[in-house]
């Protein structure tokens, strides 16, 4: 194609999107959400990776240092002490909210009484503010009026103060966001399976398939969908974990948002290396979504 | 008033309290009631018309409300000269200094006079946010004062604060119990394990002692308390690029701390103590002994608070090791002024800043809010002592109070020491490594100047 | 699996849902029990809350530690705080959201798919990263420590969820009406007022619920962006008194029901349209 072609094709795209009064109204619609988004976040992205490369503080951008915050943050022990509780809590946590949540999507894949007062009930944990749900389980994980601490002393289970042990942290920060979330997993899950029409599992049945075979080749591949939608954001969410182990642990167990929060927000030397962990944070995020779009075939837009 | 009654006044403050570094009290109520007053907050200034100077003065917010009746007295008695407007800063001290931080680094800041932390001066100086005082706030004038509060308003030779009230770590026990145990206050670490061993087996006492020892700025002050009863030290006297924590000295601090939960003197769980939770313990007449701010005698007389009476409470200063002082870590507030307001408002916060710290007024507010006076001469003050007895019985706890290191990174400083304080406490890591460690890591800070 | 069950000799059906209602029992009291504790604790004395071993029920129920929060201007400056910011931030979130779904719903132009993509690729940031970015433009600008600041910060995230529910819901609209309107000689902006709005209400009104959630909850930002108690909403003012500053636990757990009492309403009144909102994406889509 001649540049004279592709300059003539632009502009036809240009007239053809502008020139028509109903396309024109369109771009004037998305407009607004569009500049503030752009404005409010992907801005302020670019913003953080030129921080990222440089000597900055909250009030200098300093000079150009490479990729020195990159090497530096890696040698953080702290960092990387969020890095491996980030990790684990993703990978444990969302484990866990599948399988169960998918086990009570099945089980309640029907009609029964009392469905509504269910649903209730299983939303009431999901609909709190994360932050003041894990205030409320570090008061029932308190040395003197925690009753999960009394309990597990009382079995013997456990003998030190929870709040004292990072291990014991990281475990309750699983199972807070288990709590939390796989109710909402279900649902989702639920929805799912309830978008497979009966007559699909009665001809399998028909033809000798049972209970096992039904399950993976009939309901894990119709309800992949719905699956991975959930699961990337049960994922992202888990990855970018802020509040659940600030709170929590009242500041002693690091995530890799908590490292980035301290470092900008609270220490004045470490601000550019947090900027390099929030980059990679970034990074990372989009890589996770990025695997879950392309590489697990995600479908991800609804065009008509 | 007295401190229970400011601290009762607040909702959540049932067990609040007023210590040196995490400020905090009532919040909303006296703010209310201190705007109505500060007006249109640093809006007005200008004194070119010939009316008052009006300068901004921010501080956490307090709840006695004698406060307010200083200013108005101030504004009284300048009529005409000097206008104060108050405005509310966050009682969290790390948010205060966040606050302070952010308006001074984006050059944006209207506040004047600033009642501000024991532990900030240097970060502030270093950065020349706030005024060098030396000129008007003379040698001789210092000398008055509580030696403590001033080393720590002083960086680099220069003063930069003007203490305004203080506090210090005190050694709670249970006069009872020590008596019936025919024992006196104990002098040494040791004897504290003794006595408390003793105590714990006869009368069947949960615990031995309690203190902060949470991952926190306070776990801070009680690690450093350890280390400077043991004669180490973290800078050497008067300088701020070099660290000295690294010798056998400081190890055998940590060691004590770690020892209180090896030998079960204190719970497990004191390591993610802060104040409130020992203070509950000790109120709750679970501890024979309890190191904690001068605030809690107070709370002590209060039946809603306290299940132990106050006659039951002594105070004493806090241990030391065989051969060495004590040490107790300082608190406190202060007043900076703004190095970049107009002359004429720093003349008038200067003003402000003296009368507060006057006499009659560090007097008035240690008998209506129990604050701790930093002129020495009112320790002496009969009317003091009789009203406010945990003036009395903290005297010499006071007098041996150490500011924790004056350095322009403190902040930094701190978060690393919180860390392997309260890892070493945990038995995590040991006290040989937590201090070896720290000594790597602040050498790191401090060669940021 | 599920319809398995479902068929089954009449005694093996019995026993089979005194199984399920005895597992759904389970699953439910596990999902309320933390909140239930909470409340105990809320109601209880000082002396029963530190009272070893814990009683199981409440044994002289007492108001106090309500009256203990409800003395407190800060904590009611907080709900109010919280109510501003997140009414605010979802009014915003709607305003744009609904103009630029009817767009991607129902207009037709070519960059639609870049324009959705953009728009839900916020969906994958961690919030986290551009706290400083922001934190230093906010300063700039002067609205450190303002409302805006949060509701700013919120909005923009909270849009990809607008969005994508109000897309969903625009396209379930016959398309008839507005047709007819524009023969009528109603431009597209008239079409959208006058006959979308209002036929879209139900499914404004649950997006709006769920964009009120998700303000109501944000921590991060607040927790960043501001300091004083004047504007502080009750996600950073809860968890900072009960980490810091009380023993009190009761209060703290007063507190924590206070808060989340009106989220339970929302959630025991609307939860069929939360449920249909917040599958719609995933299910549709």
């Amino acid at each position: 194609m001649t540049n004279a072609a592709k300059e003539n094709k632009r502009g036809g795209f240009f007239k053809e999107e502008f020139g028509n009064p109903e396309r024109r109204t369109a771009y004037y619609m998305v407009l607004p959400t569009l500049v503030t988004i752009l404005v409010i976040a992907f801005f302020p992205i670019a913003y953080s990776i030129l921080l990222s490369v440089t000597d900055s503080s909250l009030t200098d951008i300093g000079a150009f240092v490479g990729i020195q915050n990159y090497v530096d943050v890696f040698a953080n022990g702290d960092f990387l002490g969020g890095l491996t509780n980030t990790v684990i809590f993703t990978v444990v946590s969302v484990f866990f909210e599948f399988v169960i949540g998918l086990t009570i999507a099945l089980a309640i894949n029907r009609a029964f009484r009392g469905r509504g007062l269910v649903r209730a009930a299983v939303l009431v944990p999901w609909a709190f503010p994360t932050a003041i749900s894990a205030a409320m389980w570090r008061l029932m994980l308190q040395d003197e009026v925690g009753i999960i601490q009394y309990v597990a002393n009382a079995l013997g289970v456990i003998s030190e103060p929870i709040l004292n042990d990072r291990t014991l942290l990281l475990i309750s920060c699983i199972v807070v966001d288990v709590w939390k979330t796989t109710p909402f997993m279900a649902l989702l899950l639920l929805a799912g399976l309830q978008t497979i029409p009966g007559d699909v599992y009665e001809a399998a049945r028909v033809d000798g398939a049972n209970v096992m075979q039904r399950f993976f080749r009939i309901t894990m591949p119709l309800l992949k969908p719905a699956l991975l939608v959930a699961l990337l954001f049960r994922t992202l969410d888990a990855w970018r974990m802020y509040d659940l182990f600030w709170v929590l642990s009242d500041r002693n167990l690091e995530s890799l948002s908590t490292f980035v929060y301290k470092t900008v927000r609270i220490s004045q030397l470490q601000f550019a290396e947090g900027n390099a962990a929030a980059v990679l944070i970034f990074l990372s995020a989009f890589a996770i979504a990025i695997f879950f779009i392309k590489g697990l075939g995600m479908q991800t837009s609804s065009e008509d | 008033m007295t401190e229970e009654d400011r601290v009762a006044r607040s909702a959540f403050g049932r067990g609040m309290s007023r210590r040196d570094f995490l400020k905090v009290s009532g919040a909303g109520l006296a703010g209310a009631t201190l705007l109505g007053v500060a007006g249109c907050g640093g809006g007005g200034g200008g004194s070119q018309s010939g009316g008052p100077v009006e300068f901004t003065l921010s501080m956490a917010p307090d709840d006695s409300g004698v406060r307010q009746k200083q200013f108005d007295d101030f504004n009284k008695q300048n009529k005409g000269k000097y206008k104060v407007n108050y405005r509310e800063v966050p009682s969290d001290t790390g948010q205060y200094f966040d606050q302070l931080r952010t308006e001074f680094q984006a050059g944006q800041t209207n506040i004047d006079l600033i009642g501000g932390d024991v532990i900030w001066p240097a970060q502030f100086a270093a950065n020349g946010w706030i005024l060098d005082l030396s000129d008007r706030f003379t040698q001789e004038e210092q000398k008055k004062f509580l030696e403590g509060p001033i080393e720590a308003n002083t960086y680099e030779g220069a003063i930069y604060g003007i203490p305004w009230y203080t506090d210090a770590g005190l050694l709670y026990y249970r006069k009872d119990l020590l008596e019936k145990a025919g024992l006196e206050p104990p002098e040494t670490w040791e004897e504290l394990k003794q006595q408390a061993q003793q105590i714990m087996q006869q009368e069947g006492t949960e615990n031995g002692f309690v203190f902060q020892g949470a991952n926190y700025e306070g776990g801070v002050v009680d690690g450093l308390e350890y280390i400077w009863t043991h004669g180490g030290d973290v800078l050497p006297e008067g300088q701020s690029d070099k660290v000295i924590i690294d010798s056998p000295q400081s190890v055998s601090g940590l060691q004590m701390e770690r020892s209180m939960i090896e030998d079960g003197i204190s719970p497990q769980a004191v390591a993610s103590y802060k104040e409130p939770e020992s203070q509950g313990v000790f109120l709750r007449g679970d501890a024979v002994f309890c190191r904690n701010w001068p605030y809690m005698y107070a709370l002590s007389a209060d039946p809603e608070q306290s299940s132990i009476k106050q006659e039951q409470v002594g105070i004493a200063p806090l241990p030391k090791s065989q051969g060495n002082e004590t040490f107790s870590g300082l608190g406190g507030w202060n007043f900076f002024i703004n190095a970049n307001s107009d002359p004429e408002k720093q003349d008038a916060a200067f003003a402000f800043a003296q009368f507060m710290t006057s006499p009659e007024q560090q007097k008035r507010s240690a008998l209506e809010a129990s604050l701790l006076p930093t002129r020495s001469a009112l320790y002496e003050d009969q009317e003091i002592k009789n009203k406010v007895p945990v003036i009395a019985l903290g005297r010499e706890a006071l007098n041996s109070s150490r500011p924790r290191p004056v350095s322009p990174y403190y902040s930094d400083m701190s978060l690393k020491m919180a860390e392997q304080f309260n890892e070493s406490l945990k038995g995590n890591v040991s006290p040989e490594d937590a201090i070896s460690t720290l000594q790597t890591e602040l050498s790191d800070i401090v060669a940021q100047t | 699996m599920a319809s398995a069950t479902a068929s089954g000799s009449g005694s093996g059906k019995t026993l089979n849902s005194v199984l399920f209602y005895v597992f759904l029992i389970g699953f439910v009291l596990v999902s309320v029990f933390p909140l239930i504790w909470i409340f105990k604790m809320s109601i209880i004395t000082k002396r029963e809350l530190f009272a070893s071993p814990p009683t199981i029920l409440p044994q002289t129920p007492t108001a106090e530690s309500y009256g203990t929060i409800f003395s407190d201007p800060a904590f009611q400056k907080s709900l109010l705080n919280s109510t501003i910011i997140a009414g605010s931030t979802t009014v915003i979130c709607l305003f744009l959201g609904a103009i630029s779904a009817y767009a991607i719903a129902r207009l037709r132009f070519r960059l639609k798919s870049p324009v959705m993509t953009l728009i839900l690729a916020i969906s994958f940031f961690p919030q986290v990263a551009i706290i400083a970015p922001l934190f230093i433009q906010f300063s700039q600008v002067g609205l450190i420590n303002t409302y805006w600041s949060v509701i700013i910060a919120d909005t923009v995230f909270a849009l990809p969820l607008t969005v994508w529910l109000l897309v969903a819901f625009f396209r379930e609209l016959p398309k008839d009406l507005e047709e007819a309107a524009k023969v009528d000689g109603a431009t597209t902006i008239q079409a959208f007022r006058k006959v979308i709005v209002p036929l879209a209400a139900p499914g404004v009104f649950t997006t709006a619920i769920l964009t009120f959630i998700f303000a109501w909850n944000d921590y991060l930002f607040a927790n960043t962006f501001l300091f004083t108690e004047d504007t502080q909403p009750v996600t950073v003012v809860i968890p900072t008194f009960a980490t810091q500053y009380t023993t009190d636990y009761a209060a703290q757990a007063a507190a924590a029901v206070v808060v989340t009492v009106p989220l339970v309403l929302l959630v025991l009144i609307f939860q069929r349209r939360i449920v249909s909102g917040l599958t719609a994406g995933a299910v549709k889509g």
